[in-house]
C-alpha cells in the first residue's frame, strides 16, 4: 500500500479511536453470571489463607479448651484400637496413585515439530496444564517428539503445546475446533481395559 | 484492587475469590467495548459480546497460560465472540448509535461535520465483509502488527494483508461516493 493511502486510512481510523463506553450494568450482569458458576478449585485454600476478623469471648475460649480436652481423652483411649484401621487409608493416600489414575491407560502422543525446543501435551485429563511433568514430550530425532502418558478411559480433548506458547492440534487425530479460544483441539477416545 | 496486576487478581479468582473478578471486568470493559461496538455495529450486541467474553474467560480461567497478559487472552476470546455473534446476526440490518456518548471521541473542532463524517465511516465500516472489517479494526484502530493479528485470529499474515488491503480499497470507494454526493 502506498504511503499516502496508508496515511489516509489512518486518518479515517482516527475517527474510530475514541472510547465507546458501555453500560456499567455489564459488570453486574457478568458478576451475576459468574456467581452462578462453580468456584475455582482452589477456593478452600483461599478461605484458609484469606485474613479475617474473629471475635473471641472468654466463654468461647472455655468451650474450645473443653472440646480439646474431650477429644484428646477420646483419642488416647482409642489410640491402640484404631491405629491399624487409620493407618491403612493414610498409607494408601500417601503411597498410591490417585484413584482417578488407577485405571488410566498409557497413550503415546507423537508430533513432528523439527523447529521446536519444547513440546508438551495439555488436555482435559491433566487440567490443560502444559507444565505437567508426566506430559512433557522428548525429542526422538528427526524432529519427532513423543511421550507416553496416562490417560483415563473416556472421551478427551487435548492439544500439543510447542515452546510454551503455540497450541497445535494432533495432525493424526480427529480435530475439534474450540471456537472460544481459537485453539485447535484434538479428540481421543481411551477404551476401558475391562 | 485498582493497583493490583492482572496476575494478582487472576490468582485470587483461581483461589476462589469470585468477587475479585469484578476488578478485571472494570479494567477491560470500556477498553474493549470499542472493538466490539465497531465490529458488531450497535451497543446492544457489543454489550452481549463483552458479557459472553467475560463469563467464558471466568469459566476457563485455569487455561489462561500467562495471567499477567490476561487482557490479551480476553481480547482473543472477545474477537471470537464477535465473529460468532456477527455471523449469527449477519442478516439482521445493523443499527447505528449516534448519541452523544458514542461520539465522545470525535473532534470538537466542527462538531456537526465531525459527527456526520464519523457516522459515514461507521456506515461504510458495516458494509465491509466481516473478515475485512475485523482485519481493518485490528490493524488501524487497535494498532496491532500483522504477527499479533495472526496469533489472535489464527489467519496467516499474507491473508490478513490481503484482507486489510481489500478493506481499505472498499472503504475508500464507499467514502468517495459519500464525498462526491455532498459536493
Amino acid at each position: 500500500m502506498r504511503g499516502d493511502d496508508d496515511m489516509r486510512m489512518r486518518n479515517i481510523a482516527r475517527h474510530l479511536h475514541g472510547p465507546v463506553p458501555v453500560s456499567s450494568s455489564v459488570d453486574d450482569r457478568v458478576m451475576a453470571a459468574v456467581r452462578g458458576m462453580p468456584r475455582h478449585r482452589f477456593g478452600f485454600w483461599s478461605r484458609l489463607t484469606t485474613p479475617r476478623t474473629v471475635t473471641v469471648t472468654p466463654l468461647s475460649w472455655g468451650l474450645l479448651a473443653a472440646s480439646l480436652v474431650v477429644f484428646a481423652g477420646i483419642g488416647v483411649v482409642r489410640e491402640y484400637q484404631v491405629l491399624d484401621v487409620a493407618a491403612k487409608p493414610i498409607a494408601s493416600a500417601l503411597f498410591h496413585q490417585p484413584p482417578r489414575l488407577v485405571h488410566a491407560r498409557p497413550v503415546q502422543f507423537v508430533l513432528v515439530a523439527p523447529g521446536a525446543k519444547k513440546v508438551a501435551v495439555a488436555g482435559d485429563f491433566n487440567g490443560w496444564d502444559p507444565t505437567h511433568a508426566a506430559y512433557q514430550a522428548k525429542q526422538r530425532g528427526g524432529g519427532v517428539w513423543s511421550v507416553t502418558a496416562p490417560v483415563p478411559p473416556g472421551h478427551h480433548r487435548y492439544s500439543f503445546v510447542v515452546d510454551d506458547s503455540v497450541w497445535v492440534a494432533d495432525p493424526t487425530a480427529p480435530r475439534v475446533m474450540d471456537n472460544d479460544y481459537g485453539m485447535p483441539n484434538s479428540a481421543i477416545v481411551v477404551e476401558d481395559d475391562k | 484492587m485498582e493497583g493490583s496486576s492482572d496476575a494478582v487478581i487472576v490468582g485470587r479468582v483461581l483461589r476462589g475469590d469470585v468477587e475479585a473478578f469484578r476488578g478485571l471486568v472494570e479494567r477491560y470493559r470500556d477498553r474493549y467495548s470499542r472493538y466490539a461496538f465497531h465490529m458488531l455495529g450497535n451497543r446492544e450486541d457489543a454489550e452481549e459480546a463483552l458479557q459472553d467474553a467475560f463469563t467464558r474467560a471466568y469459566r476457563s480461567l485455569v487455561r489462561c497460560e500467562d495471567p499477567e497478559r490476561f487482557g490479551a487472552w480476553l481480547f482473543r476470546i472477545l474477537v471470537n465472540r464477535c465473529r460468532t455473534l456477527g455471523a449469527r446476526r449477519g442478516r439482521r440490518s445493523r443499527t447505528f448509535v449516534s448519541d452523544e456518548v458514542a461520539l465522545l471521541g470525535a473532534s470538537q473542532e466542527h462538531p456537526a461535520e465531525q459527527t456526520a463524517w464519523r457516522e459515514e465511516i461507521d456506515r461504510a465500516l458495516q458494509r465491509l465483509r466481516a473478515e475485512q472489517r475485523e482485519a481493518f479494526l485490528l490493524k488501524y484502530v487497535e494498532d496491532l502488527g500483522y504477527d499479533e493479528m495472526s496469533q489472535l485470529t489464527g489467519v496467516g499474515v499474507s491473508a490478513l494483508k490481503m484482507r486489510v488491503m481489500r478493506a481499505c480499497d472498499r472503504l475508500r470507494e464507499l467514502l468517495s461516493e459519500v464525498h462526491n454526493a455532498r459536493r
